[in-house]
């Protein structure tokens, strides 16, 4: 296994990283989907995450979350447990996840981001609303501020997604697959929006699943259950590499834990 | 079941005549907890929730017979505790089942809640001789029984669930919308799910003795989903959904009281007829708004295309008549004629019986028509990859979306002729 994990760029004396995973282990029901992930993610860096379906791209981004509960390991944001800087990190769902027939027009859901530094009692006032209207403004939605969600086309919604995250001002964004279904122009937005992103020093983790891209990420994680190499993107996205990652799973350790749930046939000593 | 359907049969006329202070005093509190139930309904009918709802009115008889047997009299305290605690039960129980069971959830709500209704009415027949616990109160309603603690209840809980809304509309708002992400943000979606679980616990209770268990779901999900046919924001649907509760109940009392029916029912057929309303009046779905929408792009269509056809015959040096007119557009003769009058009305035709011209803004107004048709033909054979044999029919509808003409224009590179080779009019004023 060629899995590398060199630092692209020293981490800066005193400064804590912005994610640092550490042997990070979540199953379902008995069946791993993670298995011992280490990983940091610098500041001001695009990080690709990329892998076969089921290779628990979306699980490690809830598990930074706190969404899901590690088996084992430990997540820390910018050095500290995530509960103590949970507004510095914001999170963009892939878009099917909600009703979108729920009655609220696309500059409800960017002011949405504000949320998550208002607490529980806190109402949005005119600096959220100019937050909000800007973060509409960096996704080219200005335009359909009050119209309903419905009404929006795939790549709007991505983009409305987009600018709720960007309301929300934090440092640090986890999206899942940002570009599923959106027309070749909110691609060209998005990517655009990250490059800015980073340069403002923000630090980003992308899955996707479209190959053609993989140029455009600073660094890239090929995961498959665990990470099968991770570092800058022209070294890692080599033919081997990729083969190595999707060319199914660890099938023997599969069946060793299915064993172990069901004792299956591998368990008899006949 | 049929015999205790015939004891629902009321005479209000004794002690609780219409308009007397009694009246006044039980019409207010329920339109107060039909405001409560209105605003929680939304969260209710916009999560999915609306099986579970029915299930915790259905679940509140054993926590209130336990609370009955408990304390032996039907006082209020007791019976909004038993409640708040069935109700959690019951949440928490279908929660676990459909968690560590292979049942979905809807099924183990259905589980669930017959299993705890079927506790309470087991536990009603095991009450000693000669406590008398009203099962045909619980189950209909029975505005008689209300007492002056009860209308204490209402007047208490309503107001104070209203409020309890109105503190923490916007964590309520992202944990219905997207939960997920509000659990990123911190927000703590669990404890609100159970909040709002028990406020609509505490709700139903309150409205139990006017409504009745089968009955007080419908106040929650009827004035909601009526709410939720009419506004594209949540929290106009909110106050929809609050002022329709409101209404429901009162005039389901009023009603109630002129017929001599039960006022659960009354007030439960009231918020369907608002319903049915609100579907049928819709601006966005609903039934006539459409037909008119539909009914006035019809006119636009038929007119344009008469004054294309006025065009295309004086380009041709045709006879205008209304006849030739008709024959040129192929529709009918009656249609034309009135076609003809909307647009003389509009100052782009001038019509005699015999003789059809356009006036000068008809006139641009049809070579508008032209270009919006050459321009769209060539943007389905250049971009839509239609073939040029096809495209004359489909653009016939699209022409009319003359006012898309500059972008198509602009998305192509202003093109001077379209696949057929035939001249596109420049844009007027150029």
């Amino acid at each position: 296994m060629t899995t590398i994990t060199r630092q692209p760029d020293p981490p800066v004396a005193g400064q804590p990283e912005p994610i640092e995973v550490v042997n990070a282990m979540v199953a379902y029901e008995g069946r791993p989907v993670l298995r011992s992930v280490t990983f940091t993610a610098p500041r001001g860096k695009l990080v690709g995450i990329i892998g076969p379906n089921g290779a628990g791209k979306s699980t490690l981004l809830k598990a930074i979350l706190g969404l899901i509960r590690l088996d084992s390991g430990s997540v820390r944001v910018f050095g500290q447990p995530l509960n103590k800087v949970r507004s510095r990190v914001a999170y963009v769902p892939q878009t099917e996840a909600v009703d979108w027939d729920f009655p609220v027009t696309a500059m409800d859901v960017v002011l949405m981001g504000s949320y998550a530094s208002l607490g529980l009692f806190g109402r949005p006032g005119a600096k959220e609303h100019a937050a909000a209207k800007t973060a509409l403004d960096q996704v080219g939605m200005t335009k359909y501020a009050k119209r309903h969600i419905r009404r929006l086309s795939g790549g709007q919604q991505q983009r409305v997604f987009l600018a709720r995250a960007l309301c929300q001002q934090a440092d640090v964004l986890l999206l899942d697959e940002p570009f599923a279904g959106v027309d070749a122009a909110t691609e060209k937005t998005i990517f655009a929006l990250m490059d800015r992103l980073t340069a403002e020093g923000k630090t980003l983790l992308v899955v996707n699943h479209d190959l053609s891209v993989l140029d455009r990420f600073d660094l890239l994680m090929l995961l498959n259950q665990q990470i099968m190499a991770f570092g800058p993107t022209e070294e890692v996205a080599t033919d081997d590499n990729l083969r190595l990652t999707y060319g199914g799973r660890l099938s023997l350790l599969d069946r060793a834990d299915d064993t172990l749930k069901h004792a299956g046939p591998e368990m008899r000593d006949d | 079941m049929i015999e205790l359907l015939g004891q629902v049969e009321m005479d209000f006329s004794q002690w609780l005549a219409p308009f007397s202070d009694r009246w006044w005093q039980e019409t207010l509190c329920s339109a107060l907890v039909g405001v409560a139930c209105g605003v929680l309904g939304c969260f209710v009918v916009l999560r999915r929730m609306a099986l579970i709802g029915d299930a915790l009115a259905h679940a509140v008889l054993p926590g209130v017979v336990i609370a009955f047997m408990l304390t032996h009299s039907s006082g209020v305290v007791g019976l909004l505790l038993g409640a708040l605690l069935a109700g959690l039960t019951t949440a928490v129980l279908v929660n676990l089942v459909s968690r560590f069971s292979r049942t979905k959830e809807d099924s183990s709500i259905g589980i669930v809640f017959t299993a705890l209704f079927a506790l309470g009415i087991v536990l009603i027949s095991a009450l000693p001789r000669g406590v008398h616990f009203d099962l045909k109160c619980f189950l209909f309603g029975d505005p008689l029984a209300v007492g002056t603690a009860d209308l204490w209840m209402m007047a208490i809980i309503a107001p104070l669930v209203i409020l309890i809304v109105v503190l923490l509309y916007h964590p309520m708002k992202i944990s219905s919308f997207d939960p997920v992400v509000a659990a990123a943000m911190g927000l703590p979606v669990v404890l609100l799910h159970y909040l709002l679980m028990g406020m609509l616990s505490a709700t139903v209770v309150a409205g139990l003795k006017t409504t009745g268990v089968i009955l007080v779901v419908a106040m929650v999900i009827t004035p909601a989903s009526a709410a939720y046919q009419l506004t594209n924001r949540f929290w106009v649907m909110l106050v929809l959904s609050g002022v329709f509760g409101a209404l429901s109940a009162a005039l389901g009392m009023s009603v109630a009281f002129v017929t001599n029916a039960p006022t659960g029912p009354a007030m439960v057929l009231v918020a369907a007829g608002l319903f049915t309303l609100a579907v049928i009046f819709s601006p966005s779905h609903g039934l006539v708004f459409d037909r008119i929408r539909r009914w006035k792009l019809n006119l636009h269509i038929q007119s344009e295309d008469v004054l294309k056809a006025v065009y295309r015959l004086t380009e041709s040096d045709t006879p205008r008549t209304v006849n030739s007119v008709a024959e040129d557009a192929s529709m009918g003769v009656s249609r034309v004629r009135s076609m003809i009058d909307r647009l003389r009305t509009r100052g782009m035709m001038i019509a005699d019986p015999n003789r059809v011209e356009l006036t000068p803004k008809g006139e641009s107004r049809a070579v508008q028509m032209i270009r919006s048709h050459r321009l769209w033909e060539s943007y389905l054979v250049e971009r839509a990859q239609q073939d040029v044999s096809s495209v004359h029919d489909i653009a016939e509808r699209l022409e009319h979306a003359h006012g898309l003409a500059d972008e198509v224009a602009a998305h192509l590179g202003h093109p001077q002729f379209d696949p057929q080779g035939k001249p596109i009019p420049p844009k007027p004023g150029e």
